[in-house]
């Protein structure tokens, strides 16, 4: 690909968190997706409110969400990166990255959802997560300086 | 540099235009704007194919949505209003908006390669039936969409309860009188916009199959070496081309019933049984408008692995060409319960029961084909032969429907659910998949992760046979279809089921993950020769393509 060596580089601090603006913005999508596909029966806002710790304001939530999707977790999983397993490729260690976030995630949003939404609810979260995580990885790989020295 | 990441020549092959190479176009502007302009056959396949893949996620995720609901007996986690719009748009999205355009997109990558030709036909009027799709799909889905607007708005703080007024549409993939026309919910009139637009999409994709066939084929491919593909191609399009336009016109006038006073299937009017026969009419060739394309796929795969040519050819294509015309000759064996005439009726089930021949030729045919064969078990190997087998299930099943005895025990109940799944899933998705491998390296210029491909294999085909083959069970022992809630005794065979549909589901998304993975670090197709098929001399057109492709490429690289 003649472009991918010409390609702007960026360094890595910028190039994770153009890889989390990509990631958050699918894994909003896809939140929002859920939420309207199953009727709002699992209440996606509310769970990212809760997840940040805040179970009564939705909309401070969410903006909590976006700055951790695009700065936070995307600052620490560069920091983290060498010791991801599944390595060298960015894009596989982001699948493990986003599946802790996960972990997080499922626990501290569950609020009062029972069986057998919890399924929808877990299965199709875990989706968006590996999503993120996936992209957020790839869009890095694609950017970060070392490709030049890596692709020449 | 780490571990051979990224790998060195990233140079994707095959697949892209490098400009200059067809009549049509020479130029290619480069980003997101080629892919809008693009009249080229391989570009708009693969967007054919992206669609498909997006459209058959979301439908994937009402038939989830479906099982979670039935994991239990009550209605819950959904109501049985949003239950009743989950397996309608379920139905829909995946017969009209998944496979429809999957194998429109396959043949419009590979039928001018299989032929010999530049391009297809008229390579304008495919761009535009490619692109009127998606606005007709977000169409039939519109109110969902308002949904998320009006979602998105709620949060940062505006409500605008106009937005809420139109509901996913509970009519059935059938869209039954006079249920259909007296439902007030908006969405319904759009949804039959949308389903109008996406045949006229169709049609004109069939018209430009039929023509590029007629008239495209290089010199050295004549009608007695046209290739299976190319054939049921051929004839699916022939199908699309009577059985589209009529339910565009049964659409148009359910449209005018619902909103201008028409009487067309009102009660004293037409009458509802009018819609059941224009739909039907439509809708019996529409199964074989699916399935014919994942048989030429199947009869095209099976025997590059199986290291002999097709047993039979000729009768396939015969077989092929029978189907297509019975297939319009059937289509009130749907209706044996709505107390049509007996003498009626029984025509109806000679005319069904024949149609078993021709299909029973071909899994003949594939089985003498794999006969002392040197069989290998690759990926789109495992997936056409368990389609053969998840095929005869849902052909036998279907011979059984097709006995009005049988039938009026078995209508509406789970068995038929179970029946066409075994086929819609079965021999179709599967057909899809396997030619999905099979390419792979062509289209991408890649290979993909075998492994995960065998995985994807083996839990599609089980979860097939636990999930559909408990429904032909529940169906039999009486559970009707279309409902949300039912009998607690059935209780544990649902959730059976459901575990069987998570495992077909577990299954796509390790193939999504193959798919996408794979085109960025897969490893680089150096030899056009990937399945070996020089040694059975197999190594056929579209391949013969790929290696043109390859040396041109290296050619380049060398700066020749
Ligand atoms: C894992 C995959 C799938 C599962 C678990 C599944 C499940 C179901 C279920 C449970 C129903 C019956 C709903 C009801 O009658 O209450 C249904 C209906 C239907 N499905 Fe699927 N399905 C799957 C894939 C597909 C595919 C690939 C196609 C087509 C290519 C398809 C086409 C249909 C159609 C046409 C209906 C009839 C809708 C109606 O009743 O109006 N399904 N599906
Ligand atoms: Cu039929």
């Amino acid at each position: 690909m003649e472009d991918y060596v010409g390609m702007a580089k960026m360094n890595r601090p910028s190039s994770a968190i153009a890889g989390g603006i990509a990631g958050t913005a699918i894994l909003s999508l896809l939140m929002i997706l859920l939420e309207v596909q199953t009727r709002s029966q699992v209440h996606i806002f509310d769970a990212i409110a809760r997840f940040v710790g805040l179970p009564n304001n939705i909309l401070i939530g969410f903006v909590l969400f976006v700055a951790a999707g695009v700065f936070a977790w995307p600052l620490l999983f560069i920091a983290l990166e060498p010791y991801i397993p599944r390595g060298p490729d960015p894009a596989a260690r982001g699948i493990v990255f986003a599946f802790v976030l996960w972990l997080a995630f499922v626990i501290a949003g569950r609020g009062s959802i029972g069986w057998p939404l919890i399924i929808v609810y877990a299965g199709l979260t875990l989706l968006a997560h590996l999503a993120y995580g996936f992209t957020l990885g790839a869009v890095y790989a694609s950017l970060r300086e070392e490709n030049v020295a890596d692709t020449a | 540099m780490r571990n051979g990441w990224p790998p060195t020549l990233a140079v994707p092959d095959g697949g892209y235009l490098l400009g200059g190479e067809t009549e049509t176009e020479n130029e290619k502007p480069s980003g997101l704007f080629r892919w809008v302009t693009s009249v080229d056959h391989k570009d708009i396949g693969i967007m054919y194919i992206v669609f498909a893949t997006a459209t058959a996620l979301w439908g994937g995720t009402d038939a989830m949505m479906i099982r979670t609901e039935l994991l239990t007996p009550g209605a819950g986690p959904w109501d049985p209003v949003t239950y009743n719009a989950l397996f309608t748009t379920h139905g829909l999205t995946m017969l009209l908006f998944f496979v429809t355009p999957a194998f429109t997109g396959i043949g419009n990558y590979f039928l001018p390669l299989l032929l010999g030709a530049d391009d297809m036909a008229y390579p304008r009027i495919n761009a535009i039936a490619f692109w009127i799709l998606p606005p007709a799909y977000l169409l039939v889905r519109a109110g969902l969409i308002t949904e998320i607007i009006a979602k998105a708005l709620a949060v940062i703080g505006f409500s605008i309860t106009s937005l809420f007024a139109l509901q996913p549409p509970g009519t059935g993939w059938t869209m039954y009188t006079p249920l259909t026309t007296q439902m007030v919910n908006p969405q319904i009139d759009l949804m039959l916009l949308g389903l109008h637009l996406s045949g006229i999409a169709t049609l004109l994709a069939a018209i430009n199959f039929i023509v590029t066939i007629f008239t495209e084929r290089s010199d050295d491919v004549s009608w007695s070496t046209l290739d299976i593909f190319s054939w049921t191609m051929l004839t699916t399009s022939g199908l699309i081309l009577f059985a589209f336009p009529l339910l565009g016109s049964a659409l148009i006038m359910l449209l005018l019933d619902r909103n201008f006073g028409t009487t067309f299937f009102t009660v004293d009017g037409g009458g509802p049984l009018l819609w059941q026969h224009l739909f039907w009419f439509f809708g019996h060739p529409e199964v074989y408008i699916l399935v014919l394309p994942a048989f030429g796929l199947v009869s095209l795969i099976l025997p590059k692995f199986s290291g002999r040519k097709l047993f039979g050819f000729k009768f396939i294509v015969y077989s092929t060409l029978a189907i297509g015309v019975l297939s319009f000759g059937v289509w009130a064996h749907h209706m044996f319960t709505t107390g049509i005439d007996p003498r009626i009726r029984a025509s109806f089930m000679a005319v069904s029961v024949a149609i078993a021949i021709p299909s029973a030729v071909k899994t003949f045919n594939w089985m003498t084909t794999m006969w002392e064969g040197h069989i290998r078990l690759t990926a789109p190997m495992l997936f056409c032969i368990g389609g053969i087998g998840t095929f005869i299930i849902g052909g036998v099943t279907g011979v059984f429907l097709a006995a009005i005895p049988i039938d009026l025990l078995y209508h509406d109940t789970y068995y038929v659910v179970g029946h066409f799944h075994f086929i819609v899933v079965g021999i179709i998705t599967f057909a899809a998949f396997a030619a999905s491998y099979y390419w792979y390296p062509l289209l991408t210029g890649r290979m993909y992760d075998q492994l995960l491909a065998k995985v994807h294999a083996w839990l599609s085909i089980v979860g097939t046979v636990i999930a559909f083959g408990l429904m032909l069970i529940n169906g039999a022992l009486g559970l009707p279809r279309r409902y949300a809630t039912y009998p607690e005794q059935f209780a544990s065979l649902q959730q059976m089921m459901t575990i069987g549909a998570f495992l077909i589901f577990a299954g796509v998304i390790i193939w999504l993950y193959n798919m996408i993975q794979s085109y960025r670090i897969g490893p680089v197709v150096m030899d056009a020769d990937v399945w070996n098929l020089k040694s059975i001399d197999q190594f056929t057109r579209e391949w013969q393509w790929f290696e043109e492709r390859l040396e041109e490429r290296r050619r380049k690289i060398r700066g020749e």
